[in-house]
């Protein structure tokens, strides 16, 4: 119990002691309520959603955090984050340095009128931000929801218009440099308008091998007829713990598609909530997890089909080796009368030792009759035949081994649809595979 | 769905409880309420040895700390009042002489009981060919072929007659299986439990009949907390059927039992359910509460236990048949058809735990749920970091029939072995519109048609069922789901 205590108080602490430099107006007023809820809620020690996940055992072994070190990244310069840069990616660049935005490390000239790209700092009275941060999925936060709006300061904020079509994707580099433990706690806002079209990748990584909690969220709302696209790639260093909570709002007939690449040493936890809000929504999410030596990835996510006639798609992937652990809950909700639903779900893990282990969760929660929905799970090691086939045609064992672990996350590497962001996925995982 | 479709379905949903008669037999019931003092009014009733008094008494007190501690298990997708354990009555027995000599002596209002629920007990029905041990509220009232399974040397009697005289088998296996520190309601049964069966096949023995086993709560405010204990040495073979029935009551009467199998060295357990007692009434009044836990283990190499389950009664269902693959090569096979209505609630499933090397088991699960019923399947599949060559299949089918019930699907995969080959893979969906289209085509009416897909979507798992019971199961079946529609 006290240990309990030490955990909640101790970040009650931190947040009273910043509370004078908060920033006004609405945000401040969400914040004492976030932290309430916070306190209300605690850090999970037993629950069923953090079932395979012991965050509280986890966040206790880690060092005492400090939530100074956004200043710690101000000497970083701009030679530092290129070497992160993606090869041949054309993108509006945005770079945030322990969650907060550098804009002399950024680039977005030529941005279009009709969209804006905006330091959180400094937005809190934009339109979008007073309608829409904080202000969907009431219903799935949790006590690390609560815990980052509570702390809410820094974070970018992305608005595109009705009908602005944004060529250019954008880049959002998160860095994570720290010179003691630290607690960071990035925000993003995506705002998209009536039949906008836009492609965020954000990249997460880190500088460095001090203890680091990452406690991201990002909210996205999309508007009828809008097609959005978001690429995340995590791949941070062993003594990071990475907690990305993201919450996609979607009107009807929009198409919202997410793809998480986790290839983190450490901690990473993924969770997501979708709620298709009107007829006719598409959502595709898709994931793979790389772990490797000791890492623990675990994919949370949950589509609240809440209204008729919409479509989603589910496919997540992973290689485990090593003492990693791979989890995977993912849960389809087909709420009263939302018929005509075709939702799909599957979850696919390759082992490749006997030191590594796969918890997969795939749920279905259905109430409403008229529906196709299914769900799959599959995990084991590479097929021996397959490997004994490319040998027998003068293919080495290692090369066949990589070969076949890179057609298995093919499928979902092949979601990502920018060229240069799928290139650089594929080169990475390339690396990390053939490396073990 | 046109109307007769419709109106079928809501027929299905609110069709009756055929068998909610009570039977007017003197009980000799023990007051309500749950103490030390109750369960050693029990076991001195049973006149129980002193050790088996002693092993109550230690899961009562871990009963009182679970509950302390942890309180009721709320994961399952279920929603229901907590039980009051002070408001129900731990033993009842039909009539107040509570062990018969023979079936002479046994009421012959309950020799009707069983006439109508169509359980052969009498020796005039020996073409049926099953041998039957009768449980009604706490006391097992018949057993049936007694001589001729003695021949061979398989013991089939009550577990309280188990307990008397073979108590050694009974020392050794009783909580083996599920210990009374397993969970809240295996706790309390192990502290109460009042009768149930035994079966003990010997070595390189296939029992000649099937074993069978009919549970009955017949007086009001009871709970039948019943044990069944079947053990099967080297290479034996035995089929076990459970069937189980309850009179209507506005109460909800709770129904905790506890099963445990062992299977030695190349032995083979199949182990079937019809569980139908009493659903509650259409508004969800009454009706039993049905916590079961049951567990079998694959002890010996070679070894094989099968689950065979229709579940188409009680209000609440709380239910996991188990397999622990301990032997190598060992086999473990879950097959269920859960059927709701009403406002029924079912979250069943099973647990496979493969710890020997080149272990398998099969889940097929097929959950119909209709009116504003849930029905869930919930399922462990577990990969030891040991067990190498493991190979696990899982298949759950639900089914929807209306709009305002819920049909759920919670399966947990943890594996740690590379070599394991585990797939799951779970579909909803209603009567096809497409599927009726078809057979009206060919002549056949609508109503036919959905009778025709919902037996077809079960059939794989009814025709696992022993031949004796498949021919109930699919007549019990059919009645949940005919209605008076002829």
């Amino acid at each position: 119990m006290s240990e309990r205590q030490t955990i909640e108080s101790r970040l009650l602490e931190t947040w009273e002691s910043r509370a004078g430099s908060a920033m006004n107006g609405r945000l401040h007023d969400g914040r004492e309520l976030a932290m309430a809820r916070f306190r209300e809620a605690g850090i999970p020690a037993k629950s069923e959603a953090w079932k395979y996940t012991p965050i509280r055992r986890i966040l206790e072994r880690m060092p005492l955090l400090s939530l100074g070190a956004a200043a710690e990244g101000d000497t970083l310069s701009a030679a530092d984050v290129a070497a992160f840069a993606i090869d041949g990616l054309d993108a509006f660049r945005v770079v945030l340095v322990n969650g907060r935005f550098r804009a002399d490390l950024s680039d977005l000239a030529g941005l279009p009128a009709g969209v804006r790209i905006l330091d959180l700092r400094n937005a809190a009275s934009d339109p979008a931000v007073v309608e829409h941060l904080d202000g969907t999925g009431q219903e799935a936060r949790d006590a690390f929801a609560e815990l980052n709006s509570a702390f809410v300061q820094d974070g970018m904020v992305v608005v595109v218009d009705a009908g602005i079509v944004l060529e250019r994707p954008v880049f959002i580099q998160h860095v994570l440099t720290a010179g003691s433990p630290a607690l960071i706690q990035p925000r993003l806002l995506g705002v998209f308008g009536k039949d906008s079209q836009a492609r965020i990748v954000e990249v997460c990584r880190t500088i460095g091998q001090d203890h680091v909690l990452t406690n991201a969220m990002s909210e996205f709302h999309t508007a009828t007829g809008a097609v959005i696209d978001h690429v995340r790639v995590i791949d941070e260093h062993k003594d990071a713990v990475h907690i990305n909570s993201l919450r996609s709002y979607q009107e009807g007939g929009s198409t919202f598609s997410t793809n998480v690449i986790t290839v983190s040493a450490g901690v990473v936890r993924n969770q997501s909530y979708f709620l298709p809000d009107g007829e006719n929504c598409e959502t595709h999410l898709s994931g793979f997890y790389l772990g490797q030596n000791g890492a623990h990835i675990d994919n949370h996510t949950l589509v609240d089909h809440a209204k008729p006639e919409c479509y989603s798609n589910e496919l997540f992937k992973g290689i485990l080796s090593n003492k990693a652990i791979g989890v995977f809950n993912g849960k389809v909700l087909v709420r009263q009368d939302a018929q005509k639903i075709n939702a799909y779900q599957s979850n696919k893990s390759v082992i490749l030792d006997d030191t590594a282990r796969m918890y997969s969760k795939p749920e279905l929660e259905i109430y409403a009759d008229d529906v196709r929905c299914s769900h799959g799970a599959t995990t084991g090691e590479l097929d021996q035949e397959a490997m004994f086939y490319l040998q027998t045609r003068g293919i080495r064992k290692d090369d066949a081994r990589l070969i076949l672990l890179e057609a298995f996350a093919a499928d979902v590497l092949d979601r990502i649809r920018l060229d240069a962001v799928r290139d650089h996925v594929d080169a990475l995982i390339r690396r990390r595979l053939s490396q073990n | 769905m046109s109307a007769t479709g419709t109106e079928y379905l809501n027929e299905v949903a609110a069709s009756d409880y055929e068998w909610g008669f009570v039977t007017d037999v003197e009980s000799d019931t023990v007051p309500k309420g749950l103490s030390e003092d109750v369960i050693r009014l029990i076991s001195s009733k049973k006149s129980e040895p002193r050790w088996l008094l002693d092993w109550r008494l230690k899961a009562y007190a871990h009963f009182e700390k679970i509950l302390a501690e942890r309180g009721f298990p709320t994961w399952a997708h279920l929603d229901y009042p907590e039980v009051d354990f002070q408001n129900i009555s731990y033993y009842s027995a039909p009539n107040s002489k509570p062990k018969y000599e023979s079936l002479d002596e046994v009421d012959p209002k309950l020799l009707e009981t069983f006439e109508r629920l169509g359980i052969p007990v009498t020796e005039q029905k020996m073409l049926a060919g099953v041998a039957v041990d009768i449980v009604m509220d706490s006391v097992s009232v018949a057993t049936t072929f007694k001589d001729e399974l003695a021949k061979k040397g398989v013991i089939f009697c009550s577990f309280g007659e188990a307990v008397e005289k073979h108590p050694d088998l009974v020392r050794k296996y009783m909580g083996s299986v599920v210990p009374h520190t397993d969970n809240l309601y295996a706790a309390l049964n192990s502290a109460v439990f009042t009768d149930g069966s035994f079966a003990y096949i010997p070595k390189g023995v296939r029992c000649p009949m099937e074993l069978s086993t009919y549970f009955r709560i017949n007086a009001a405010g009871t709970g039948q907390f019943e044990r069944t204990l079947i053990i099967a040495e080297e290479d034996a073979y035995v089929s076990y059927l459970e069937g189980c029935t309850a009179p209507r009551r506005d109460e909800n009467q709770l129904h905790a039992a506890v099963v445990e199998i062992v299977a030695h060295k190349g032995a083979e357990v199949k182990y079937s359910t019809v569980q139908n007692w009493y659903p509650g009434d259409a508004q969800g009044k009454g009706g039993v509460f049905n916590f079961v836990t049951k567990r079998g283990i694959c002890e010996g190499d070679d070894s094989k236990i099968s689950w065979t389950q229709l579940e188409t009664g009680s209000a609440v269902t709380w239910k996991y048949p188990s397999v622990i693959l301990k032997g190598d090569r060992s086999v473990g096979e879950f097959y269920s058809v859960a059927f709701t209505k009403g406002k029924q609630q079912a979250d069943t499933g099973t647990k496979m735990i493969h710890l020997g090397q080149d272990t398998s088991s099969t889940i097929i699960s097929k959950g119909i749920s209709a009116g504003n019923s849930q029905n869930s399947y919930r399922g462990l599949v577990k990969i030891n970091p040991k067990a190498s060559g493991a190979r696990n299949f899982s298949q759950c089918d639900s089914m929807l029939l209306g709009d305002r019930c819920g049909a759920h699907t919670f399966p947990y995969l943890e594996i740690g072995h590379p070599t394991a080959k585990v797939e799951h893979e779970a579909t909803t969906s209603k009567v096809g519109e497409d599927q009726i289209f078809y057979c009206q085509q060919r002549g056949i009416s609508e109503v036919d048609a959905i009778k025709l897909i919902v037996n077809g979507f079960c059939k794989e798992i009814l025709s696992k069922l022993p031949m004796e019971f498949a021919v109930e199961a699919q007549k019990l079946l059919a009645i949940e789901l005919e209605g008076s529609v002829g």
